[in-house]
């Protein structure tokens, strides 16, 4: 398969090729997760010092921080926009988007994407979206409001909160963009895993990072369209008068709302509809990573492989059935909120089994400890305390005392931020090779694993005690409740850990964009990996293989195998 | 295997990982001991217990699990003597076991919580307290309907400054109705009602010492149900992002000794007990159409 010599727009602009637009998804996330990351930091000044003056922030942020204090108005944004942008702009886009694209046909044995076309045009439809979101923050009124989660009337009556005028019309109009771009990319996944694989790569003879994208790809497709829907709607209910989420009888600011005949409660649905599976749009892919980590550093075969194929779908298919645990306290017929109980406690079953093959994967292993593979220990690690906490949260009768408290923050960010995170990170440092050609710094690697993990839990472990505690999530000054005011030390810690664990993220930064240039130059297979990717050279050209696409004789995981000379034994050998 | 890569062995990471997560868990866990569930002033201790019970398990469950992965980092890290790795990798048995035993452990939770969810969601009794919680951005109205027990009819044309919550004078059952502005009022011992509506955005009642929460849903009426066993003033927040002022939503529950919430009624509500010509203006913190 030949391909045309490419000029500087087609080979670094509008790309066909799946790696150059995989790294194309990395820029944009890395950036969008670079600000995602201030805006925390942002939130956490707020509540480590509660409305206390900073002078030289009034200059970055004139309305928000004028005088240097910061606004609630300016908070409710900034917590709204953290929460968007981290969780589809780069906990979707990073592993989804970006790893997705850049393995699928490197680990499958295909030359590219199926739909190279619709494959950029993915890129080039998210990143109007991603720019409107930005922009939103220098409009009239400041950015949306009304949480990322945007629930109605707050994001439909534009005098219901200040962001919720211009800001929150962008947002939508943002969302319907990442939206239709990601619906293309998950179309895409689909079709190539099914179609496009080398000989002798059954199925069953894929690596979990292909499994899981392929079951992320489906969920995306399903789910997805629910958010656009209700993004359209909501959007009708703001500009055109409709009435899809709002009921008669709303009054704000001194004015009766001409709006009759919806229900809030019909955005709940959808958006949770969407929001359930796009938490494990953003943990699957983690869990992949972290099983291809953990063989490949073990020395050692990934433990039940066809159980945890088999769990990747049962959490799969269960996340379309769990949304309703986020409305337990909605208003919703509570007969509703028990069987969302059953189904929700069954993910517990499918997520133990995997956390314990890992556990027996590691066990009689030979760990070699590099960057990658320490941030895939700190996957295990993470998931497990995030799913435990789940437990809680997902018996109706306890979630009572907890929900929207500040138990539920450290619950997501150790589950599915914390996880998705790591995996990611996990990622980089071990496909870095393939995707520059060159090495990361280990050393960097190693100071950068080491400060994100003990302050990630410096972070969000204490958000436990705070939610036990009774501290609510989203407000502005905790201080103002009696019985919130002994916690204040404890909102301290957090803070001043979370502005380590920003900083320490400046060095993964440093080393992302230094060892493009700077790095050792890789080998085709720097770490003796055993998966098809590793087949292909040092810096793979348009087309992937120079000769033949190997064939697959065996599962990527043959490590160790008694009787061979090597400790590996490459897939693409027979 | 002699072309390694670099850095890839060395014996500290994997000491310093187990170390790392064993000190994580032990001091995770110790610092968790200091901080319990505000103090319970309601009948729904039994929710508590089934907290503590889950806590119990999923904290075994995390202690365990974190000091086994640190263990096992540390006995195999690669640059022990002989190190050699297995290329065991199913065990149908193992697989099944954590299976099974998972979904053993779960269930009990799962059905204790139903039944607990049943208690606390089922019809109030008879004789509760029933007051009406109106919503608004960003203060708490409640409505007592007074000695008649009904709601007067609320009509959304006719909120203003003196009527927060809409209240038709000209119904008949809105002539002993009274108004406490963040501030509710109930006896100690006997069932209390919320019945509660939004007057504009979504809000929640979050009552910490009551183990209460509830949504306030514009165009619905929810509602909650609970007996305060405690007396004492307690803080109401607003749990739902319900605009700017959402942080400072908030309110005072005040509980009191049935003889002493009979006085504080005759003295405060307006229409109440049998004076329905009384002025409502002269209570301080009541407000009367």
């Amino acid at each position: 398969m030949e391909h045309e010599k490419q000029g500087f727009v087609s080979k670094y602009i509008f790309s066909f090729d799946h790696k150059m637009i995989g790294k194309q998804y990395f820029t944009l996330a890395m950036s969008m997760g670079f600000i995602g990351g201030i805006l925390a930091v942002l939130i956490r000044l707020q509540l480590g010092f509660p409305s206390q003056p900073w002078p030289f922030l009034e200059n970055l942020f004139p309305v928000g921080m004028a005088s240097g204090i910061m606004t609630p108005e300016f908070y409710v944004s900034l917590f709204t926009m953290h929460g968007t942008i981290m969780v589809f702009f780069l906990l979707s886009l990073l592993p989804v988007s970006g790893f997705g694209n850049f393995l699928i046909p490197l680990q499958i044995g295909a030359r590219d994407m199926a739909f190279p076309f619709l494959n950029m045009l993915s890129f080039w439809t998210v990143v109007p979206g991603a720019i409107i979101i930005i922009i939103s923050f220098f409009v009239e009124g400041g950015a949306a409001a009304s949480g990322w989660t945007a629930y109605p009337p707050l994001s439909a009556i534009r005098s219901a909160i200040p962001g919720s005028d211009l800001g929150q019309t962008l947002w939508l109009v943002g969302m319907i963009f990442f939206v239709a771009s990601f619906t293309m990319g998950g179309l895409n996944f689909v079709v190539t895993i099914l179609n496009l694989r080398t000989k002798g790569l059954r199925m069953m003879r894929m690596p979990l990072t292909t499994w899981a994208q392929f079951v992320v790809g489906i969920l995306g497709l399903l789910s997805f369209p629910a958010l656009a829907a209700g993004a359209l709607l909501l959007t009708f209910d703001r500009s055109l008068g409709t009435s899809f989420f709002l009921p008669a009888g709303i009054f704000i600011g001194d004015t009766l709302m001409p709006h009759e005949g919806g229900t809030p409660l019909l955005w709940q649905h959808l958006f949770w509809f969407l929001g359930h599976p796009e938490v494990y749009i953003i943990m699957l892919p983690a869990m992949g990573f972290t099983s291809d980590i953990l063989a490949t550093f073990c020395r050692r075969p990934i433990f039940g492989y066809r159980s945890m194929v088999y769990a990747i779908w049962a959490i799969g298919t269960l996340s379309f059935l769990v949304w309703g645990h986020h409305m337990f306290v909605s208003g919703m017929s509570p007969f509703l909120g028990s069987l969302f109980v059953v189904t929700t406690l069954a993910i517990a079953i499918p997520s133990a089994v995997k956390a314990f093959n890992w556990l027996f994967t590691i066990a009689r292993a030979r760990i070699q400890f590099t960057s990658a593979s320490l941030f895939g220990l700190g996957v295990v690690s993470l998931f497990v305390t995030g799913g435990l906490t789940g437990i809680f949260l997902g018996t109706n009768a306890v979630d009572i005392q907890l929900h929207d408290t500040y138990f539920v923050v450290g619950h997501f960010h150790f589950i599915m931020a914390g996880a998705g995170l790591f995996g990611a990170f996990g990622a980089v440092y071990y496909w870095y090779p393939k995707m520059f050609g060159r090495m990361l710094s280990e050393r960097l690697g190693k100071i950068h694993f080491w400060i994100t993990f003990v302050a990630y839990y410096a972070v969000f472990f204490p958000m436990h005690y705070l939610g036990v505690s009774g501290m609510m999530r989203r407000i502005y000054d905790p201080n103002v409740y009696e019985f919130l005011q002994p916690l204040q030390p404890v909102n301290l810690f957090i803070t001043i850990s979370a502005f380590v664990l920003f900083a320490g993220q400046l060095i993964f930064i440093y080393n992302y964009f230094v060892s493009m240039r700077r790095g050792v130059p890789a080998t085709a297979n720097p770490w003796n990996s055993a998966g098809l990717e590793w087949s292909a050279p040092a810096h793979p050209g348009h087309g992937n293989w120079e000769g033949e696409i190997p064939p697959a004789h065996r599962w990527p995981y043959d490590y160790s195998e008694p009787g061979k000379k090597r400790d590996f034994t490459p897939q693409w050998e027979a | 295997m002699a072309d390694e890569p670099k850095g890839s062995r060395g014996s500290l990471q994997g000491i310093a990982m187990a170390v790392v997560i064993w000190a994580i868990v032990v001091l995770s866990s110790l610092y968790y001991v200091r901080y319990g569930v505000p103090e319970l002033a309601s009948d729904r201790g039994y929710l508590d217990t089934l907290y503590y019970v889950i806590l119990g398990i999923t904290g075994a469950a995390y202690i365990l699990y974190q000091l086994a992965l640190g263990y096992v980092i540390y006995r195999y890290r690669g640059d022990r003597p002989g190190a050699e790795s297995s290329y065991w990798h199913e065990s149908h048995k193992l697989e099944l076991t954590w299976t099974i035993g998972t979904a053993a452990i779960l269930i009990p939770i799962v059905f204790t919580g139903l039944i607990y969810w049943d208690r606390v969601k089922g019809p109030a009794p008879e004789d509760a307290v029933t007051v009406m919680a109106v919503g608004a951005q960003f203060q708490w109205d409640f409505h007592y309907p007074g000695a008649d027990g009904e709601f007067g009819r609320f009509d959304p044309t006719l909120y203003a400054i003196d009527n927060q919550i809409g209240l038709d004078e000209t119904d008949p059952a809105a002539a002993d109705d009274w108004v406490l502005t963040n501030q509710l009022v109930i006896p100690v011992n006997r069932p209390t009602r919320i019945l509660m509506r939004s007057k504009d955005v979504q809000h929640a009642i979050f009552l910490p010492n009551f183990r209460v929460k509830q949504d306030l849903v514009p165009g619905m009426t929810t509602e909650v149900w609970f007996t305060p066993v405690k007396t004492g003033s307690y803080e109401v927040a607003c749990a739902e992002l319900c605009g700017l002022g959402h942080y400072r939503m908030r309110a005072f529950l005040e509980v009191m000794e049935e003889a002493d919430y009979r006085q504080w009624l005759s003295d405060n509500a307006p229409a109440s007990v049998a004076d329905a010509t009384e002025p409502a203006a002269e209570a301080p913190s009541a407000s009367a159409e």
